[in-house]
């Protein structure tokens, strides 16, 4: 394609059963469904009908029965918050995005946007964009080891550099934000959590920052940030969306914790083991906005222990100590408690927190471990 | 832990460098990760002759993809396992002299997991053991490398001696390699040495 027109306008929204009709746009979809061949087998997948299910029928209850149908979701294990949306109808969630959300409405913000940006072609755009200003090989380039098609070989590790190219105009982002928004009004979700969703990911971004005592990567990081940067602008624009809808409208909140609950201990401890201290303390604080449950102590002695400086483990032990208080306390938090005080030097709490564990798990994988260093320091 | 940097060299279209290797032959005791610890190997292996950290050295029989052994010589208090492979956004945690062998544990799990980009790691195990005289630990692990879709076992032994953490890991593809070579990482534990308590380590 030479000498294409500006990307703007050009180009109509899709409908159901659309294929590609030119060239450009005929090899772009060929490589991207060599890469859904292979997230289809791939480990990283998770595969549980019922938390499948769940997000898909946000995503249905957003964009409605028809134009959901054709759609394919896949959620993969990565820690990092990010979405992404191929133009062939392949939507990549990942897990780190679903601890980050607080209830339905704010899943429904995000698979809304991304929805938008598929149906509007914004990918396509995109490609003849830098395509035009360049050429194929820079674009290419652009997706490491010579194209998606090879990219696919290396599958879910590429998809957000694959993504990552992807970022789209003001314009289009714009645009994204006002259809997704009344769309959530339609589907009876609060409007107000789109802009609060990326106004909690701009915060964390801040406190990872701050942790890290370097400069916040919000208006530049990769991934979903870099595709969709939630700016200070579109903040005041989804606002004003948000008002223009008609009051009302529910975040779903008890349903979406209900759905992730059983994926929980495992999203909280991939976070947890990404060293981002700041980031992690930011998320736990918003998701225990409405209350400390036992999970959210425990994980957040599970995060202070990590960082391990002499008086996280003070803090620790004192997180452990309010989740193992509380009736639905996991028995890790006897664990955790129980190694802080073996490092604190006091014993025989240590002991009898541990032994606690260890029969609430009599089949701990760590147990003979446990058993060895809680005789030795006596 | 060498393929993880292998792996992400390759990702970031960055030329990967024939890697060098150079013999190591049986029946010799010899000084590993330019510390104080030596190993008397009973097979002759092939040495990585770039390390995948300051305190660490990569072995192979077969190539890295198929089966590792690395060797962890006296990670000092606030150092890294190894090399940091993206120290502004993924920074990898530091060892702390007080660390008790689960924390070891845990320290090796988010090391690769950051380093690999992975959140399909996991640890299956985790057992008193003695290491180089010294009383330590054992561990066994299993990973799968974003992008590269294979599952990996491993095994780690070790200890933490004179405020320094000394341990040697074992990886290989679940299917065959890992259970072929597995004797052959222990026979290199059982040799292990380090100076005994009235010699300066380090």
């Amino acid at each position: 394609m030479s000498a294409a027109a500006p990307v703007a306008a050009q180009i109509a929204p899709i409908t159901a059963g659309y294929t590609p009709v030119d060239k450009d746009e005929r090899g772009f979809w060929s490589e991207v469904e060599e890469l859904e061949r292979n997230i289809k087998t791939s480990a990283f997948v998770i595969r549980d009908p019922a938390l499948n299910g769940y997000v898909r029928g946000t995503f249905c209850r957003i964009v409605g029965a028809s134009e959901c149908a054709p759609i394919r979701i896949y959620i993969v294990r990565t820690a990092d918050f990010n979405a992404s949306m191929y133009p062939t109808g392949m939507m990549i969630i990942n897990s780190g995005l679903l601890l980050r959300m607080r209830d339905e409405a704010q899943l429904a913000a995000i698979l809304g946007h991304e929805f938008t940006h598929y149906t509007h072609r914004h990918q396509i755009q995109i490609f003849r964009d830098v395509k035009r200003k360049a050429n194929a090989a820079a674009w290419l380039s652009m997706i490491p080891v010579g194209g998606l098609a090879a990219a696919a070989a290396l599958s879910v590790a590429q998809l957000g550099m694959a993504a990552s190219i992807f970022t789209f105009s003001r314009g289009m982002e714009s645009e994204a934000d006002a259809v997704s928004v009344p769309l959530m009004a339609r589907a009876g979700y609060d409007p107000g959590q789109a802009w609060r969703v990326w106004e909690q990911l701009r915060a964390e971004q801040d406190a990872t920052a701050i942790a890290r005592n370097a400069k916040s990567r919000k208006d530049k990081n990769g991934g979903i940030f870099g595709s969709h940067p939630p700016t200070a602008e579109r903040l005041a624009t989804l606002k004003t969306l948000a008002a223009a809808q008609p009051a009302g409208g529910s975040d779903e909140r008890a349903a979406y914790v209900a759905a992730v609950r059983p994926w929980w201990p495992k999203l909280v401890d991939d976070q947890i083991k990404l060293n981002d201290f700041g980031g992690t303390e930011f998320v736990l604080g918003k998701l225990a906005e409405t209350g400390w449950t036992a999970d959210l102590l425990y994980a957040r002695g599970e995060l202070y222990r990590t960082r391990g400086r002499p008086d996280d483990l003070t803090q620790a032990a004192g997180f452990y100590r309010s989740a193992t208080a509380m009736p639905d306390t996991p028995a890790e938090a006897w664990r955790g408690l129980g190694l802080v005080e073996l490092r604190a030097g006091r014993v025989v709490e240590g002991q009898a927190a541990l032994a606690n564990y260890l029969k609430a798990r009599p089949d701990a994988t760590d147990r003979s471990m446990i058993e060895m260093m809680a005789e030795e320091v006596s | 832990m060498k393929k993880i940097m292998v792996f992400l060299a390759s990702a970031a279209l960055v030329a990967t460098p024939a890697l060098a290797y150079k013999l190591v032959t049986h029946g010799q005791r010899v000084a590993v990760a330019k510390s104080a610890m030596t190993i008397a190997p009973p097979i002759d292996w092939n040495r990585q002759q770039s390390r995948p950290g300051r305190n660490a050295e990569a072995w192979t029989l077969d190539g890295m993809p198929l089966n590792e052994v690395t060797f962890y010589g006296g990670i000092a208090a606030d150092q890294t396992l190894f090399k940091e492979v993206n120290k502004k956004e993924k920074p990898l945690p530091r060892f702390a002299a007080g660390m008790l062998p689960t924390d070891v544990v845990q320290m090796f799990e988010a090391s690769y997991r950051l380093a690999g980009g992975s959140a399909l790691f996991s640890v299956d195990g985790v057992e008193p053991a003695t290491f180089a005289s010294n009383r330590g630990f054992r561990f066994r692990y299993s990973f799968t490398l974003e992008g590269e879709e294979v599952k990996r076992l491993g095994e780690a032994t070790g200890a933490i001696v004179g405020g320094k953490l000394w341990m040697i890991t074992y990886e290989a593809p679940a299917i065959h390699y890992f259970d072929r070579n597995l004797a052959d990482y222990r026979a290199l534990v059982a040799s292990a040495q380090l100076p005994g308590p009235t010699v300066t380590v380090g």
